[in-house]
Parts: C-alpha cells; sequence; structure tokens
C-alpha cells in the first residue's frame, strides 16, 4: 500500500522541495520533508531534488553531514533513492561547473555544460526520452514521451547504468538506474501524466522488483 | 465588493459591469426591456421566422424542456400560436418526485415528448469529475441539455429550435453577448457556463471513451447546415417576467413546493432536480452571491420588491447549506462527506470568507460561513 | 527534440482569472482552482499567470492564490506582476512558482535582471515586454506609462545580456483581437536572441499558432482560443504536428 511506506525528501537547501512533495502526495504517498538525520534512517525510501549549483548542492550536503548517512542507507542498506535534477547530477563521479567538483560518484559519469555557443543554454522545455530498455520507473510510460526539462549541465553518455537518453544538441543521460538507486534529469512532478506516473512508480518498487 | 446600486448583484459575478451610477448591466438591459422594446414588432418577427423554417411537414419547433415553469410556458405558448412542436427533455442529475410530476403536466398539455434517459453510468462519472474539477455538479447537464435538442432537431429534420430566457438579457452577461438572439455552438462555448470545460477534455475519465459521449457533443456543422438547425430565445421576442410566467404555467397545471427551494426563499424553480441545489450553493462559495441573490435581483428588476427587502432576502437566504440536497447528493455520488467537504473547500472563496488562524473557514451553528464584514451586501 | 511549448497567458485580478482585450477591458475566465485544474487535464505545456492587481494597484503578491494554483499545477508555473524586488522573487518561488515573470521593474533597472538571474538562475527569469505601434514604428509599452521610447528588440537585447531565460513578447494590438499574432514583429525578432521567445497576443484559430511558429516564435501563449472558442489545446497541436512543427502529444 502506498500510504505504507514514508517517502523522505531531503532538505538541503536547493530548492524545488514543495512541488515534489506535491508530486508524490497527489499520487498518494506518505511524504515528509527532511533533513534529520534520524527521519532519514526511518523513512523507507529517499528523494533528492534540487535546482542549482553542483558544489552548493555538495557542500550543503556536507555541511548537513548527509553524505556519510545517504552511503549508510542507500548503499549499503540499500534503502530506494530517487535523485531529481541537481539530485541526479550529484550522483556522478565529478561536475565541470566553474571548478572541477567531486560528486558522490555512485554512478560513472562526468557533468559537463552544454556548449552555449552553439546551442540555447539552459536546456529548458519538453524533450522526449528515448529508453534504453524496460525499466520498472518507467512502466506504463511510453517510450518517446516527453518531460520537462530544465538545466544547463548534462552527464555524459557512457555509463551502463543510463535509463534513458535524450538529445539536445548532444546525446546526454536523461535518467538513470544503478540498482536501487534512481535519477532523473527532468522534472516529473512537472512533467504531467507521465511524470506522475514515474513518481507512482518510485513510490510503489519493493525490494525484489 | 461592489453591489449594484439598484439590485443587489456584487461585482464578482464574472463579466458584470457597472455603470458610472453603479448601476449593473441586467439592470440595464430590464429596463431596456420595458423602455425601449417594441414587443409586438418582435412577435411578428418571431411568427414570420417560424414561418420561414417550417420544413418538417408535421413539427415546427423543438423544445427542450424540463417540466419547469418556463418550459411549461414555452409550450403553452407555442401552442397558442398555433405550432406543433417537440419536446425533447434531458433527465435531471437526481429527480425529485415534484419535478417528475410537472414533467407529466407538460406532456400532458398535448405534445409529443422525448424523455431522454441517457446512459446513466457515463453520465455519473462526468458528474463526479466535473464537481472536482470545475466545481459544478451540474456541468454535464448543462451541456447535454444544451446538445441533446440539436441532435434531435437534426434527427427529426426541424431547423427551429426555441428556447426560453436569454440569460444575457435576464442576467447581464459580457458585451459580445448581447443582441445575440441565436444559440449556437459558438454561444455554448463561449457564453454556456462551461467554465472552459469541454467534452473532449472528459475523454478519458474513468475510462470513458468518445462513443460514450456522442450526446454530449455538439452534432457536426454539416449536419446543422444540412437542416438548418437554428435556435432563438423566446425571451428575446416575449417579455420574460418571472412570476407572469409561474402564473400562467400554475393555471396549466404546473406545481410547487410548500416550503421555499434549498438556497434561496421562493418554491417555484429548480423544483426537478437535488443537484441543482448544491450547483447554486457551490456557486455562492465561489463568488459569494447564491441563488437567493438572482431571485431578489429578478424581483428588484421587475418591480416586485424593494431593494431594500432585496438586501434582508439576501442576508436571510443566501449561503446556508442545502442539506437535503447534499444528502441525497451524496447518496447519488457515493462520496464521503468529507470528500465533498474537501471539494467544497477548494473552492470556496478565501477573500469574501473569514477563516481562522489555521487557515480553516469559519462557520455558524447551522453550517453557513461567515462573511467580512466589507463583503455583506446593505 | 525539443518541443515548441504551448502555455496559456491569464491574469489574476480580484482572486478570479480574467483575460484582457487589447489591455483595456476584462473578461472573466473564472475561478483559479477550476482553471488550473482544466489546464491539467488538457495537458497544456505551462502557464503564466500575471498578477495585475499587484502589479498595477500595487497591491501585495497574492501567495495563497499562487500556492493554491502550485499545489494543482504538475507543469511549470511562471508568475508575475509586481515583481520588483529579490524579496519578492523568493516570495513567489517560496509559494510554489517555478519561474517569474519581470515586466515593469526591468524596464527601471536593467541591473535586477542580472541581480535576479545570478540569484535564482537564468532558467527562472521570464522578461515579459508589451509591445505596441506607435506611428507606424513598433515600441515598448507599459499600461500605466504608455509608450517608452525604446525598440522592443534592442530592449530584449539588453535584458538577454543581463541574463533572462526567456523573453514573454505581448503584443497589445494584437491582444483579445483573435485576428493572430503579430508576424510583423516576431520576424524583426528572427534568428537575433539567443534564448527563447513565447509570442502573446491573437491567437483564434490553430492556423495562427503555426505561422508564429514558422516565423520564428519557440513557444505559443495564448488566452482567448482555450476559453472562449470552440478549439482545444489538443486540436491546436495536432494542427502544429501536420505541420511537422515538433509538440509534446499526450498519447
Amino acid at each position: 500500500m502506498l500510504s505504507d511506506n514514508t517517502i523522505a525528501i531531503i532538505d538541503y537547501g536547493m530548492g524545488n522541495l514543495r512541488s515534489v512533495e506535491k508530486g508524490f502526495q497527489k499520487i498518494g504517498a506518505n511524504v515528509v520533508i527532511t533533513n534529520d538525520h534520524q527521519s532519514l534512517k526511518n523513512a523507507d525510501k529517499i528523494v533528492l531534488p534540487g535546482v542549482g549549483a553542483f558544489k552548493e548542492g555538495m557542500e550543503n550536503l556536507k555541511k548537513l553531514k548527509l553524505i556519510e548517512l545517504l552511503e549508510e542507507e542507500v548503499i549499503e542498506k540499500k534503502k530506494f533513492f530517487l535523485g531529481i535534477c541537481l539530485g541526479m547530477q550529484l550522483l556522478g563521479r565529478k561536475s565541470y561547473e566553474i571548478e572541477e567538483t567531486p560528486g558522490l560518484n555512485w554512478v560513472d559519469g562526468d557533468v559537463v555544460k552544454f556548449n552555449d555557443k552553439e546551442l540555447k543554454v539552459p536546456h529548458v522545455g519538453w524533450n522526449n526520452i528515448a529508453l534504453t530498455g524496460k525499466n520498472c520507473l518507467f512502466q506504463n510510460v511510453p517510450d518517446q514521451a516527453d518531460f520537462y526539462f530544465v538545466h544547463s549541465y548534462y552527464f555524459k553518455p557512457g555509463t551502463k547504468y543510463a535509463a534513458s537518453l535524450t538529445n539536445y544538441g548532444v546525446e546526454f543521460v536523461s535518467s538513470v538506474n544503478k540498482e536501487n538507486i534512481f535519477g532523473c534529469q527532468f522534472h516529473p512532478e512537472k512533467s504531467q501524466k507521465f511524470g506522475l506516473e514515474i513518481l507512482k512508480n518510485f513510490a510503489n518498487l519493493k525490494n525484489g522488483n | 465588493m461592489k453591489f449594484c446600486t439598484k439590485c443587489v448583484m456584487p461585482d464578482t459575478k464574472p463579466d458584470l459591469h457597472f455603470d458610472d451610477k453603479g448601476v449593473c448591466d441586467a439592470c440595464r438591459s430590464q429596463e431596456a426591456k420595458n423602455d425601449r422594446i417594441d414587443w409586438e414588432k418582435r412577435e411578428k418577427e418571431f411568427l414570420s421566422i417560424v414561418d420561414k423554417y417550417k420544413k418538417n411537414t408535421d413539427y415546427d419547433c423543438v423544445i427542450g424542456v424540463s417540466g419547469g415553469k418556463d418550459s411549461t410556458y414555452i409550450v403553452i405558448k407555442v401552442l397558442e400560436l398555433g405550432l406543433n412542436p417537440l419536446c425533447v427533455c434531458f433527465e435531471p442529475t437526481i429527480p425529485t418526485k415534484v419535478g417528475r410530476k410537472n414533467l407529466d403536466n407538460l406532456n400532458g398539455l398535448g405534445v409529443d415528448l422525448i424523455h431522454v434517459k441517457r446512459n446513466p453510468v457515463v453520465y455519473k462519472k462526468l458528474a463526479k469529475e466535473a464537481i472536482k474539477r470545475v466545481g459544478d455538479p451540474e456541468w454535464q447537464n448543462h451541456l447535454g441539455i444544451f446538445t441533446i435538442v440539436p441532435h434531435f432537431a437534426i434527427k427529426f429534420n426541424i431547423p427551429l429550435i426555441v428556447w426560453g430566457e436569454s440569460p444575457q438579457i435576464e442576467y447581464g452577461g459580457p458585451a459580445a453577448s448581447k443582441g445575440r438572439d441565436v444559440l449556437d455552438r459558438q454561444w455554448l462555448e463561449e457564453f454556456g457556463g462551461l467554465l472552459g470545460n469541454r467534452i473532449s477534455d472528459m475523454i478519458g475519465v474513468e475510462g470513458l471513451r468518445k462513443k460514450d459521449l456522442s450526446l454530449y457533443f455538439y452534432p457536426e456543422e454539416e449536419d446543422i447546415k444540412r437542416v438548418g438547425v437554428t435556435g432563438l430565445f423566446l425571451g428575446y421576442y416575449f417579455k420574460w417576467d418571472l412570476r407572469e410566467i409561474l402564473a400562467k404555467s400554475r393555471s396549466y397545471g404546473f406545481s410547487t413546493t410548500v416550503r421555499p427551494v434549498e438556497t434561496t426563499y421562493e418554491n417555484f424553480e429548480n423544483l426537478d432536480c437535488y443537484s441543482n441545489h448544491l450547483h447554486d450553493y457551490m456557486k455562492y462559495l465561489k463568488y459569494g452571491f447564491g441563488r437567493a441573490t438572482d431571485n431578489a435581483c429578478l424581483d428588484i428588476r421587475l418591480g416586485y420588491i424593494s431593494r431594500e427587502e432585496g438586501v434582508r432576502l439576501v442576508n436571510k437566504y443566501d449561503g446556508i447549506p442545502p442539506r437535503k440536497a447534499i444528502s441525497e447528493y451524496l447518496k447519488y455520488t457515493g462520496f464521503s462527506a468529507e470528500e465533498l467537504q474537501g471539494i467544497l473547500d477548494s473552492f470556496t472563496n478565501k477573500k469574501i470568507f473569514k477563516r481562522n488562524g489555521t487557515r480553516e473557514f469559519l462557520k455558524d451553528i447551522d453550517g453557513s460561513l461567515i462573511r467580512k464584514e466589507e463583503y455583506v451586501v446593505r | 527534440m525539443l518541443k515548441h511549448r504551448l502555455i496559456p497567458c491569464v491574469l489574476l485580478k480580484d482572486w478570479q482569472l480574467v483575460k484582457s482585450i487589447q489591455f483595456d477591458s476584462y473578461r472573466t475566465i473564472g475561478h483559479p482552482t477550476t482553471t488550473v485544474r482544466v489546464y491539467n487535464a488538457r495537458n497544456v505545456d505551462e502557464l503564466i499567470v500575471l498578477d495585475i492587481d499587484a502589479s498595477i494597484k500595487g497591491e501585495e503578491i497574492n501567495t495563497e492564490i499562487i500556492s493554491d494554483m502550485a499545489d494543482e499545477c504538475f507543469m511549470p508555473l511562471t508568475i508575475g506582476g509586481g515583481i520588483n524586488s529579490i524579496e519578492a522573487i523568493y516570495t513567489v518561488l517560496n509559494a510554489g512558482a517555478d519561474k517569474i515573470s519581470i515586466n515593469s521593474k526591468a524596464i527601471e533597472n536593467q541591473n535586477f535582471i542580472r541581480e535576479s538571474a545570478n540569484i535564482f538562475g537564468s532558467q527562472c527569469v521570464v522578461c515579459s515586454i508589451d509591445v505596441k505601434k506607435i506611428n507606424n514604428e513598433y515600441t515598448v509599452y507599459n499600461k500605466e506609462k504608455g509608450g517608452i521610447d525604446i525598440h522592443p528588440l534592442t530592449l530584449a537585447k539588453e535584458y538577454e545580456s543581463m541574463g533572462a531565460g526567456e523573453i514573454l513578447l505581448t503584443s497589445v494590438d494584437h491582444e483579445g483581437t483573435q485576428q493572430g499574432y503579430d508576424l510583423e514583429l516576431l520576424n524583426q525578432f528572427k534568428d537575433q536572441l539567443r534564448i527563447p521567445i513565447i509570442i502573446n497576443g491573437g491567437m483564434g484559430r490553430p492556423e495562427h499558432g503555426v505561422q508564429a511558429i514558422q516565423n520564428g516564435a519557440d513557444a505559443l501563449a495564448a488566452a482567448y482560443i482555450f476559453h472562449f472558442s470552440q478549439y482545444t489545446p489538443a486540436q491546436i497541436k495536432e494542427e502544429l504536428c501536420k505541420c511537422n512543427i515538433p509538440v509534446r502529444s499526450s498519447i
């Protein structure tokens, strides 16, 4: 039952919390916005949203001492995790935004900027995803469905954990999945019907999926 | 919130304009009705239009009826003019006994009546979505009564549809709608009170398919043209006075209720359906005025009551939650009381009604919301 | 591929949503909750709401209605009207908006755009320019101040250099007329900016949208056609699709 488990949305000062909360509430999940360690430990699933700068994101996580906690809850205890937008980028090895900054390094791949000489940057608007294969996060979501993107940096392709790719001048990774870890570059909470479907699929994940 | 200086209509009514004397355009429209319209000329116009449009050898026109005082009056009038109408009734959401009695009475005046018992499963899905989406439990009925009539006009090859009052003349409306004596698809889309929702937007709701909704789609343009369907407002050609209409209908067997209908002070309108009372109440929640205000304004404009009396009536009757209607509505839809309250709250006007510290709406012991001082009509 | 967007653009006045006709008179669209719920059901791509009470009457920004709308809005929501300080932007974003639209303040002080873009990111900052033809010349227009002696493209380029994320370009003359977008105006902007242009004012039929995109618009804003005509967003998108214009479909 959706209402049986609690999804914790991490508040690390990088915005975007309310719409993610509303999205999960719309599909019937129990959510709590927090950065309290105990609450995160008690939650069944964890969501890391965020818009803004990579460096600031990593620093804020460090300040709140969340990195060790997340490693414990997600890597060791295998809790389901969803990173959205900046939250997905932080999963990478490092970012080249302003200066080289290491990320959580849970998924291999670097984060680089779109070429603003050739493209309008940021990449903002609805763009389609090409699924790399069947994935439980995309159940009931057709291949080539459109989602809402707004970002200037992207996850370089090459990782075998890419769940979907998108094209904007270059091909980039629009979502990832490594075991219990998921990430979406797009904003499911702003992507209407199919976006809500993704949130529902995440909320419904059970161990053994 | 400003109120008309002549009647008691507030400026929250969508598209109502007040002139520099503070009088609303519905009042001005009524004045025009009394002073500036040559009703004899209009009656002649009406008869010549009927003559012109007559195509079907048996029926002269189609009339959408409910059995209410207005449709009873239209039928009486049309029969008096020597015409033979085909009547079509689109079943109400939650029919009442007195409503059914009045429909039978209308039938008994001597007309062929097609009583459309639309698919109740489809209808209920529409109703439950409509109240959540646009805050109107009668959205699908408003749509249905306007589309079913042209469908039958086409099927029976009867070009002329006779509607009743022109809402824009009686109640005021956007400038673009004035002087429009014809109800066509464009009218329906712009002024029919569909609140921006289209029937095509309902496809997919609880599995509804386009073919489930064929009665609710306005007929295709080519069929309309082929038959030459045109809809007229009788209220444009004959002076409309609700109490005169009531008196006439009563003399032909129309029944009223003993007690006032919920949400207002009179006992002769919206008798045929409980869901309509909830619709009127939701109008109150959204805009701060309900059926009692509508009735008082008409009575003032027609000269039956003074503005002072109108103010008293509005303060006494507007906004009392319709308990019976709500109870019937809950039975009909299967919503829980909490679910319905949640829907009502989401449409309640936060500017007009008082709330407490935790942002909940304050209520009196009878369940009515409390208006902020500056929003009480005086 | 990035899709062209269809965006209802409506005004908030006295706690109701309205649309204007040539910036002069208003027609009611309806209750904010109703309207947003209907838009959700229709799969439009974004929603722009401009609070004219805040902008014209100088009233405080109506955060409650913004939150109510944002709570129902599972697509990007842009709020404008009365945004004249960094605090105002915080207020609006905290209430649930995704982007903000700046108009008068940007004309007054272009540095405000740079400041806002630095703090909140360019993607969050939409600059709104209203245009009127005066003496046969396109000129920037402000409801209170009237014509402002600057060509809209010049102003747009300055905004772009300051970090604006998008330009919302409204033709005052075409607004509410349903006669089509101002293609001549669009042509002057074609290929001149690196940031997206959302054209606003005049859409009466789906073909108008096709013409606007073919003349350089990136996204289409409209109000009349969604509320007072029989055309649905789905039909408009169908028309765009037929002309090979990439749009999001709801399948």
